[in-house]
């Protein structure tokens, strides 16, 4: 097992993410501890955040593979998928945060033509009949079923 | 146990009026319709029609209502089988298996899968209640903190089974999930709320971050791919497939049977309920299967023993409701409000004034159940077109809807937020081999075992084994459990030594 | 990304949409004549289900006949009403969006303990129909007898009695009342808390906790489980047959008020559209009033008393207050 050959690879995006939960459960955790000492506070809380920072620890090592050049090579994305998913994730969080302000109308109407064109869909013209008809079946539709109004601006 | 003059009498209340079936299939269309519907939970569906019945008799409101309380179930699992999306907490476990059947390609089995063992358990529920509901009076309320954190300690064994190829990786992202699961105002008036956000006073919006993590997460990782199914042959829409899978459900009884048995008990405990009963029978099947390798990766045994459990559960909170008058969960508090507006108050003396209405109840569920065979076949087999859409057409169009039924479920931007959120760290988790399903499962059971390991501290004073010795029913659920996992570690043993003893095998 | 993409486009694109969703739009403008001339908001800031989701929705058809609109629910659960109640407070004041809520304690304990955005002068009360109160319970199998046997046993020994309560609750205002009255140490009984009056109930139904202080009207489909034990309240409104607060603790007994549920509007409202919030005042009034929804009501166990606009804004009030005093106890256990 020990010849294993190749190289060690740092794994920056796991990293990230192990970083992420791990400050976020440490920082519960500590605020947890602001609120009260008292075990109607802590007796759950308090014992799985320790555990789970320990696993945290225990998985650190994971970032850290040896793998050989042609597991590196597979393992490769081109960085157009990575564009291609930032910017999705980036329209999705731009649509959320917009919805009340600007309307769910224009809000979706918007999301879906941009979205449409990161998914892949480059003919315009099918692009706008498609989010148009879309947004304004769905508003309608939505706005029948649920017991509450929708902000919107056009609509 | 069964009186026959009362099942009589039932037979006779039903047939008298024939026009109130004709609500029957309006309901079952509703409920189908809303429950698949991401967002538009159960409850929202049934208290939009509830005003409708209050020009109706007696017998059509409550066909009606109830027909949309049991179509809802199923509708929910048509989305976790095709997108990942559980619609409601309780779909989380069919999402295990249902969602990689469909990547498969075999969506039409699977949805034949669902839709049989939902209605089977929705029978099998409702033969269950009939001999539950004296017993369910008696035992339902004596549960305590205790007894629940039995059941939450049971669910949370399923993490064990989902940790996928990293143990350290699943049980972290399972700790994740129950800390997320326990924020906001715990049960002692202790408010955790790292964010200082006036919308997670109650904690993280539950279906939102779920939908994220499953369903969110996995639209966004798709962008490369052209279409759901890969294999253009795969993607048809075939009846005969769907109806296929109904049958392959037939074949597993015992699954059925256990899930069905499951749900009814879980269902009963108020507050509980279908999203956890579902986990439990996945688990319990998965781990007394002999295959329990390839559960996670398109089983339609884990498809069976989730939807014959969660549909079953609506059986049970029946009979709470029925036996007590209390209601399990929002669906059952409305149809309380339907009841009161008929001028008939639930409770004790309601099941020994009114037996008569009491069956005719349960016969008018046996014909919801089987009537949900037809259009249900119906309803998926045209559902079913979602694996035939591009996925650059699907993934905005999945996402806006799932906003917008985070949205609705909320009533404010925090379920979108929520959304957004989970769905990236969703993604993140998937792409370093992250199981987000134990994530999920412990956001699920992460407050429920909060609530009542501190109750039961505060009732036991701190001494939980005097106190144990005292709950005859806690006991017998632990021992159930720790039966139920040396019985499966048995057979499991048992597998390999006869595989290990198997002669010329070619591993 | 792609420079064909032009901002003219952009605005082309939009204005297309615009102009399409414009001839698909079924919301015309009509001329403003008398109030209400459009249908009407009611903000529920509880999910579907609850007792305040009942009433409003009860309560709906015989106000519709009243107004001659119709009326839209909106639930905005969450937060112990905060959610709900902020949303409400932020639409428009034009007597289009009202509320049905349990505005005591909530109201009070929003702006307590949860920094709310806004004052109790800003709500104004046009009829709190449902007034609840504390009631203490036992199962109906326990062996606890009275309101005395509970006092008794908790000064011989104030752990020896599990009690379900719900924190920062009016219940709970009550119970440290009781314990002060008779000079029970507070920080020595065994509080045992649910998340909501439901589960409690259902915990004091079943025996799992020995007593349970929790909302009274909620108890009433438990009647044949429970034993009522001591009602806080100077008379006994719904026939329990238990102690009243004031045969324990003296007539001049300290305690407040549980939920006081029913509708109302913002107190600006009142003062820019004096005509309108007559017309809604009394369609309320005739709608509550009336035998067919008093009949309707009753028979889910939903109050529909006339008890006004003053009497409603006093009780609103008198629980602020009370609430304010013991403030130390709105914090967690």
């Amino acid at each position: 097992m020990e010849e294993k050959s190749g190289r060690i690879v740092v794994m920056w995006g796991h990293l990230l993410l192990l970083a992420f939960i791990a400050g976020s459960i440490l920082y519960y955790w500590l605020d947890a501890r602001a609120v009260s000492l008292r075990p109607n506070n802590l007796i759950l809380v308090q014992p799985t955040a320790i555990l789970a920072l320990l696993l945290v620890l225990a998985v650190v090592p994971q970032c850290f593979p040896r793998l050989s050049e042609e597991e590196i090579e597979r393992g490769t994305e081109p960085l157009s998928h990575f564009a291609r998913i930032g910017a999705l994730i980036a329209s999705f969080t731009a649509f959320a945060l917009s919805l009340e302000t600007i309307g769910f109308d224009v809000a979706t109407w918007l999301f879906m033509i941009v979205g449409l064109y990161i998914c892949g869909e480059r003919r315009w013209w099918l692009n706008l009949i498609f989010s148009t008809v879309f947004t304004v079946l769905l508003i309608y539709g939505y706005g029948a079923i649920i017991p509450f109004p929708f902000p919107l601006s056009i609509l | 146990m069964i009186e026959f003059n009362d099942v009589n009498a039932a037979l006779t209340l039903l047939t008298s009026s024939l026009d109130a079936w004709i609500w029957l299939i309006p309901g079952l269309a509703i409920g189908l319709f809303f429950g698949a519907m991401p967002g538009i939970s159960i409850t929202m569906a049934m208290a939009i029609f509830l005003p409708m019945t209050m020009y109706m008799d007696f017998l059509p409101s409550i066909i009606f209502l109830t027909a949309i309380y049991t179509a809802a179930g199923f509708g929910g699992s048509v989305p976790a089988v095709l997108m990942n999306i559980p619609g409601t907490s309780s779909a989380v476990a069919t999402t295990f298996d249902g969602y990689p059947m469909s990547r498969a390609g075999r969506h039409n089995e699977a949805l034949g899968v669902a839709l049989a063992a939902s209605v089977i358990g929705t029978l099998f529920a409702y033969i269950l209640l009939m001999f539950l509901i004296a017993p369910v009076s008696r035992v339902v309320l004596k549960l305590g903190p205790l007894e629940l954190f039995a059941v939450a300690v049971w669910g949370m064994l399923l993490l064990g089974s989902l940790t996928g190829r990293s143990m350290s990786r699943g049980l972290l992202a399972g700790a994740f999930g129950v800390l997320v699961g326990t924020m906001g105002m715990n049960t002692a008036g202790h408010l955790r709320n790292p964010l200082e956000l006036p919308w997670l006073f109650d904690g993280v919006p539950v279906i939102p971050a779920m939908m994220g993590l499953l369903a969110a997460s996995q639209l966004i990782g798709l962008i490369t791919t052209d279409y759901l199914i890969e294999d253009e042959a795969s993607r048809k829409i075939s009846l005969k497939k769907i109806i296929g899978g109904m049958r392959l459900a037939l074949t597993h009884p015992t699954i059925i049977l256990r899930g069905s048995v499951i749900g009814v008990l879980v269902g009963t405990i108020p507050g509980v309920g279908s999203s956890i009963s579902n986990l439990l029978s996945y688990s319990e099947t998965k781990r007394n299967a002999h295959d329990a390798d390839t559960f996670g990766t398109g089983n339609p045994k884990g498809v069976i023993a989730a939807e014959s459990a969660n549909s079953s559960s609506e059986g049970g909170a029946m009979a709470t409701m029925l036996a007590l008058g209390i209601p399990g969960g929002g669906a059952t508090a409305i149809l309380l409000a339907a009841f009161a507006m008929q001028n008939i108050v639930g409770g004790p003396s309601f099941i020994a004034n009114n037996k008569d209405i009491v069956y005719a109840i349960i016969f008018a569920n046996f014909a919801q159940a089987v009537l949900l065979l037809g259009i249900g076949l119906g309803f998926v087999y045209i559902a079913g077109y979602v694996v035939r859409v591009p996925l650059r057409y699907l993934i905005p169009s999945v996402l806006v809807v799932s906003t917008f039924g985070a949205y609705a479920i909320e009533g404010n931007a925090a379920g979108p937020i929520t959304l957004v959120v989970f769905s990236v760290i969703g993604w993140a988790m998937v792409r370093y081999g992250y199981p987000v399903a134990a994530a999920v499962v412990g956001l699920l059971l992460g407050s429920l075992l909060e609530q009542n390991l501190i109750r039961t501290n505060q009732i036991s004073g701190g001494d939980f084994i005097g106190y144990a010795m005292e709950r005859p029913i806690a006991l017998v659920i632990f021992a159930l459990m720790a039966i139920s996992m040396a019985l499966s570690a048995l057979a499991k043993h048992r597998r390999k030594s006869r595989l290990a003893n198997l002669p010329d095998q070619s591993m | 990304m792609n420079n064909n993409f032009t901002r003219r486009d952009m605005l082309r694109i939009a204005s297309v949409g615009a102009a399409a969703a414009t001839v698909a739009s079924p919301a015309i403008l009509r001329a403003q004549s008398g109030y209400p001339d459009r249908p009407i908001n009611v903000v529920i800031p509880f999910d579907t289900g609850g007792y305040n989701d009942r009433l409003a929705r009860a309560s709906a058809p015989f106000l519709q006949e009243a107004l001659g609109q119709p009326l839209n629910m909106i639930n905005r659960g969450g937060a112990g009403a905060l959610l709900g109640h902020t949303f409400f407070m932020q639409q428009p004041d034009d007597g289009y969006t009202i509320s049905c809520s349990s505005f005591g304690p909530y109201v009070p304990l929003n702006i307590l303990t949860q920094d709310a955005p806004f004052t109790v002068d800003d709500f104004h009360m046009i009829n709190l129909p449902s007034q609840d109160y504390t009631l203490m319970a036992t199962a109906a199998d326990s062996d606890i007898q009275d309101a005395a046997d509970v006092i008794a046993r908790l000064q011989e020994n104030p752990g020896s009695l599990s009690i379900g309560i719900q924190p920062a609750s009016a219940d709970l205002v009550n119970l440290m009342l009781l314990l002060d009255a008779h000079g029970i140490e507070r920080d020595a009984v065994r509080l045992v808390t649910y998340d909501g009056g439901g589960p409690a109930r259902n915990a004091a139904a079943g025996g799992v906790v020995d007593i349970a202080l929790v909302g009274g009207q909620g108890f009433l489909p438990l009647r044949e489980q429970i034993r009522p034990v001591l009602v806080f309240d100077e008379v006994d409104n719904d026939d329990w047959g238990g102690d009243l607060i004031t045969d324990v603790s003296g007539a001049d007994a300290e305690f407040v008020y549980g939920s006081q549920r029913g509708w109302g509007v913002h107190s600006s409202f009142v003062e820019k559209h004096p005509d309108r919030y007559e017309i809604l005042l009394n369609a309320i009034e005739t709608a509550s009033k009336s035998p067919e929804m008093i009949e309707s009501l009753t028979n889910q166990q939903l109050a529909t008393d006339w008890r006004g606009p003053e009497v409603s804004n006093r009780a609103l009030r008198n629980t602020a207050a009370v609430m304010e005093q013991h403030i130390d106890l709105l914090a967690g256990t």
